[in-house]
């Protein structure tokens, strides 16, 4: 553990900071045969860089022109879909009109926005606990901690559902959310962070008689703004995507997430392809729009949490 | 004080459930009946064990992780060995591309893919039929090719993941390293087996390691886009889990069958820190 | 929102849990029923009917249109109508939302699905006077429809059609094929002969094939196919018996059916590998005189522009008319309800039954004896054509694992449309299709 550590903080540091030039030219030796090769490896990489790119782009415009074409053309197939470019948005009008898909999106804002705001609070008090504080059974809550992080919480899914039932929690957002609260990578991740803060100010406040609480809520959240943010950004997008859990334990088709709403609800007129492809791209939108505004922030947060996961 | 309240949903939603799963595989368990139900000892783990569906379930999990694990292992390598050299402001393009998918919902993922893969009319069959197939087989309804299909998406699906840890990765590597072997005459190709590789072979364990854990654990792509069909020839083991338990309604039997998939992701798990306490012993 | 709660037919342990969370408070004040419903657990849609099924495609739309005139009844109350994922995820979906206590208060059900939610406590009994609160009787029904929802003498399941597999041809291709008799019908085939004579003609025609049914992707209709065939044979017995426990399916007949189905692919006079859809279309595009699919397929049949279309019982190739089938069922899921509420999911009911021509017009043979015997519905073609198919449809045989879309259908249908590939040989496929159910008819019904 220790020696992730460092890496952590290094890396966090380096983040964002694009990668630097090709390594100069050195002085003597051939210098221009080695520059004109290492030229010639900076356009290979380009061309077979934007080859993949285009090709790892090329099925999301698909869905999204499949989506902007009328629902006649896409039933008859990819080349009249390819051909016809009367572009309408009557599908997403249908979608949008049609009521569900703002029950959904509620159902996904209001469960991602609870969970995300339990997970930060409630993990970074654990890992300031555990950063801090000389607790007695400190040692066993780490240990657990540990074991927690190999537990795969999908494959809980049928004693969670149980569980939930007899709560009689099935059917409400609740059933989404609480059991998605226990992140443990979360409270490593802000265990690290805080490991890696200077104390000076604390111990200072500490001596003027301020309790751990107010440490902890007016010096230590404060100073913790990035990774709470980058934490913040991760877990909602995991939680906006799970679809495991809430597939089976929302079935109400007025309370279900977006991607259970998708993967289950039909339009009853069947396969209207550009409905669908519309539809998927609604689910996917707000993720989009997050990843544009805050793109370093999730890049940060993704390595962060793999780097541990 | 403060690790109460994560303690409790700690205890109620991960230890707990671990515990009750357990348990629950030793009964009889309905869905739709109240309680355990009656005993029944290792029944439910003597019927996963001795049944083909079991085995086939876990072999489509491990043809699965077979599939996916090394592209998604060397082509998220190469991108980003690719993309640090190129560097620079097109950086974001690439993550644009490479990454985006990743942050999708999968039910987005499988509703794009099953829609190129629409049988005889989709994008790629129509593709096939461009370069001459008469009769392009379709690729979720055939057996062997559903799984290839399932794994096509995947590894488009998350290869940005992969993409950002080797690229985090590759930012560790110092320049002054690149710069000394180019002192030395090492051409780029040189310079990326010699230093890149070796130096990325941590990342490279924890991707391999994160991956295969992943690749167990699927269950999104395969309920979306096939159902475990045809036929079984896609069902893997969270898929039967799930069915057993809501669809057969029989819970103490999918208990049965998760409590063996936890074992097996438990035990690749416990092998992460041995490999690396093994490479750190060897670097040292 | 506070008398909704009042009413809420959820336990009092989740209200007493979510009081204790304090946010029973957050969701009576947005005022909004589905943030409260999520937030509380309050009804969602006080007031509203709500009601669940799995039709797609040509049916998805005749409901729709029924659902609106409900709508727009005199009185009706409001309307939720969802429709999910057909098969086995519907069943699973409803039977979740029944064990977590939102069910919906009418929902769709197979005849052969029916039996086994009643057993699981899913859906409550309909007694003859929740019938009569409505103006209905058992005597409203077709018979055999009413006898097989039965279980153990109580009622569970209200017939609303029966719906055979049957067979569809192109007129146009049948005409030039010689198959048509004077005034336009399909001249009568029998037997493998006269099949095997009339695919020919009409592959004759077409160039490419002559009959079209779904092979890949959907094992269902591969069944449906199978069984219709298998059941044609004088000494062919159900596939499973005593519920389930034991397969009691005819080995010798089953691998000839078989190996029949195989012959017609092998020979190129149906496809080997086409789907829902592209078995329908080569039908719709004259590449393929003939179709073979549930009735329920008219109303695609109807929108293609210029297609000239036919239907008939599926004809007898072997010793006795038969043909696979079901019948589409409304059923009260599981929940209290008080009078009002009864009276209104039945209120809906009876809407739907009253629209039985709409239905029948969508390809369903009526189950409400009203409308079957009305004028009307004798005028209607080509749907009263195969009438008489409701008498000779074949259920499948029940098993808590069996019905239509069930886990007996996923697996047989599989094996079965890997032979009509040309994938798998009969006695490969049958041996697979067995070890496989051997599982469930050795498991303890969980029921």
């Amino acid at each position: 553990m220790s020696s992730d550590n460092g890496r952590a903080v290094k890396q966090r540091s380096r983040n964002g900071v694009s990668a630097a030039a090709p390594a100069p030219a050195p002085a003597g030796g051939n210098v221009s045969a080695r520059r004109s090769a290492g030229r010639m490896f900076t356009v290979v990489s380009w061309i077979v860089l934007v080859g993949f790119a285009a090709l790892w782009i090329i099925p999301s415009l698909w869905a999204i022109k499949t989506s902007l074409t009328p629902n006649s053309v896409s039933a008859v197939g990819a080349g009249p879909i390819l051909r016809n470019w009367n572009l309408t948005i009557d599908s997403y009008r249908t979608l949008l009109n049609g009521g569900n898909i703002w029950n959904w999106y509620l159902a996904s804002v209001v469960t991602s926005v609870v969970t995300v705001a339990l997970t930060i609070l409630f993990a970074s008090m654990t890992a300031y606990a555990l950063s801090r504080l000389r607790f007695r059974g400190r040692h066993l809550v780490f240990l657990l901690m540990i074991a927690g992080i190999m537990v795969p919480a999908q494959v809980l899914i049928v004693p969670i559902f149980q569980e939930l039932n007899a709560f009689g929690l099935l059917n409400t957002y609740w059933a989404v959310i609480l059991p998605q609260v226990p992140a443990v990578i979360a409270v490593f991740v802000f265990k690290q962070f805080f490991d890696g803060l200077p104390q000076a100010f604390e111990e200072s406040a500490l001596i003027d008689g301020a309790g751990y609480w107010r440490i902890y809520w007016s010096i230590v959240m404060p100073m913790s703004r990035p990774v709470i943010g980058a934490m913040s950004i991760v877990t909602f997008v995991g939680v906006w995507n799970n679809l495991i859990l809430p597939l089976f334990v929302l079935s109400n088709p007025n309370l279900m997430t977006i991607p259970v709403g998708l993967a289950t609800v039909q339009g009853s007129y069947g396969q209207q392809l550009s409905d669908i492809q519309a539809s998927s791209i609604l689910g996917a939108l707000p993720l989009v729009v997050l990843f544009l505004i805050f793109q370093k922030r999730i890049v940060e947060g993704v390595a962060g949490t793999g780097l541990k996961g | 004080m403060f690790v109460a309240p994560f303690g409790i949903f700690y205890l109620v939603f991960l230890i707990w459930p671990v515990v009750y799963m357990f348990i629950t595989s030793l009964f009889d368990t309905s869905l739709v009946k109240h309680g355990f139900g009656p005993f029944a000892g290792f029944a439910n783990y003597r019927e996963m064990l001795t049944k083909p569906e079991f085995w086939s379930a876990m072999w489509h999990t491990i043809q699965f992780t077979l599939y996916t694990v090394p592209p998604l292992v060397v082509l998220a390598f190469v991108f980003a060995v690719l993309a640090n050299r190129i560097g620079g402001r097109s950086e974001w393009l690439f993550r644009l591309a490479f990454f985006v998918p990743f942050i999708l919902p999968s039910a987005t993922i499988a509703l794009i893919w099953s829609f190129i893969y629409t049988p005889s009319t989709g994008l790629w069959n129509s593709f096939q039929k461009l370069l001459g197939a008469a009769d392009p087989a379709p690729v979720l309804g055939t057996p062997d090719l559903a799984m290839v299909g399932i794994a096509v998406t995947t590894v488009w699906w998350t290869i940005g993941f992969n993409f950002i840890l080797y690229l985090a990765g590759l930012q560790d590597i110092p320049r002054e390293l690149y710069e000394a072997a180019a002192v030395d005459g090492a051409s780029q190709w040189q310079q990326i087996r010699s230093i890149t590789i070796p130096l990325l072979s941590r990342t490279t364990t924890l991707v391999l390691l994160l991956q295969i854990i992943a690749s167990l654990k699927i269950f999104d792509q395969v309920y979306l886009m096939t159902a475990g069909g045809p036929g079984i020839s896609t069902q893997v083991v969270l898929g039967l889990v799930t069915t057993t338990a809501f669809t057969d309604y029989r819970v103490g039997a999918a208990a049965a069958a998760s409590v063996l998939l936890f074992i097996v992701i438990l035990a690749i798990t416990v092998v992460r820190p041995l490999i690396e306490r093994i490479q750190q012993r060897r670097e040292a | 929102m506070a008398s909704d709660r009042s009413k809420m037919s959820a336990g009092l342990s989740r209200r007493s849990f979510l009081g204790g969370l304090g946010v029973a408070a957050l969701g009576a004040t947005t005022g909004c029923s589905v943030l409260g419903a999520g937030v509380a657990g309050t009804e969602v849609a006080p007031g509203t009917v709500t009601y669940w099924n799995l039709f797609g495609g040509g049916d998805g739309a005749r409901m729709l249109v029924m659902e609106d005139a409900y709508r727009a009844g005199p009185g009706s109350p409001k309307l939720q109508a969802a429709t999910f994922t057909w098969g086995n995820p519907y069943y699973t979906k409803l039977s979740l939302a029944t064990i977590g206590q939102v069910p919906p208060d009418v929902a769709i059900s197979h005849l052969t699905r029916s039996a086994n939610l009643a057993r699981a406590g899913l859906i409550s009994e309909i007694t003859e006077e929740t019938l009569g609160m409505v103006g209905l009787s058992p005597g409203d029904f077709s018979e055999k429809a009413w006898k097989a929802q039965q279980l153990d003498g109580k009622n569970y399941a209200i017939p609303l059609d029966t719906h055979p597999f049957v067979l569809y041809y192109n007129a146009e291709v049948c005409e030039k094929a010689g198959l048509l008799d004077s005034a336009g019908n399909l001249k009568p085939i029998n037997g493998t002969k006269g099949w095997e004579a009339a695919l020919s003609a009409a592959k004759q025609v077409t160039g490419a094939y002559g009959a079209s049914v779904a092979t890949i992707g959907d094992q269902a209709t591969s069944w449906r196919w199978f069984q219709t065939l298998y059941q044609q044979h004088e000494g062919a017995t159900p596939w499973l018996a005593d519920t389930g426990r034991t397969l009691s399916y005819n080995r010798e007949i089953t691998l000839d059916t078989l190996a029949y189905i195989q012959s017609l692919t092998k020979k190129g006079l149906m496809p080997a590998d086409t789907d829902y859809a592209g078995s329908q279309t080569l039908m719709f595009t004259g590449k393929s005189g003939f179709y073979l699919q549930g009735e329920w397929e008219i109303t695609t049949a109807q929108s293609i522009k210029g297609l000239k279309f036919g239907m008939v019982p599926v004809p007898t190739l072997f010793d006795r008319p038969a043909a696979q089938g079901d019948s589409h069922t409304f059923v009260l899921p599981a929940r209290s309800r008080t009078d009002e509420q009864l009276r209104r999911a039945m209120g809906f009911v009876k809407s739907m039954l009253d629209q039985s021509l709409t239905w029948a017009k969508g390809g369903h043979i009526p189950a409400y004896l009203p409308t079957l015997h009305s004028q009307a519905y004798k005028e209607l073609s080509p749907q009263s054509n195969y009438a008489s198919a409701a008498d000779t449809v074949v259920y499948d045989a029940p098993a808590w694992y069996s019905g239509s879309g069930s886990t007996f259908e996923n697996i047989v249908g599989a094996q079965i449309g890997l032979v009509q590939q040309g994938l798998a040989s009969p006695q490969a496929a049958l041996a697979r299709a067995r070890s496989q159910l051997l599982t469930y008819a050795n498991t303890p019904s969980p029921l």
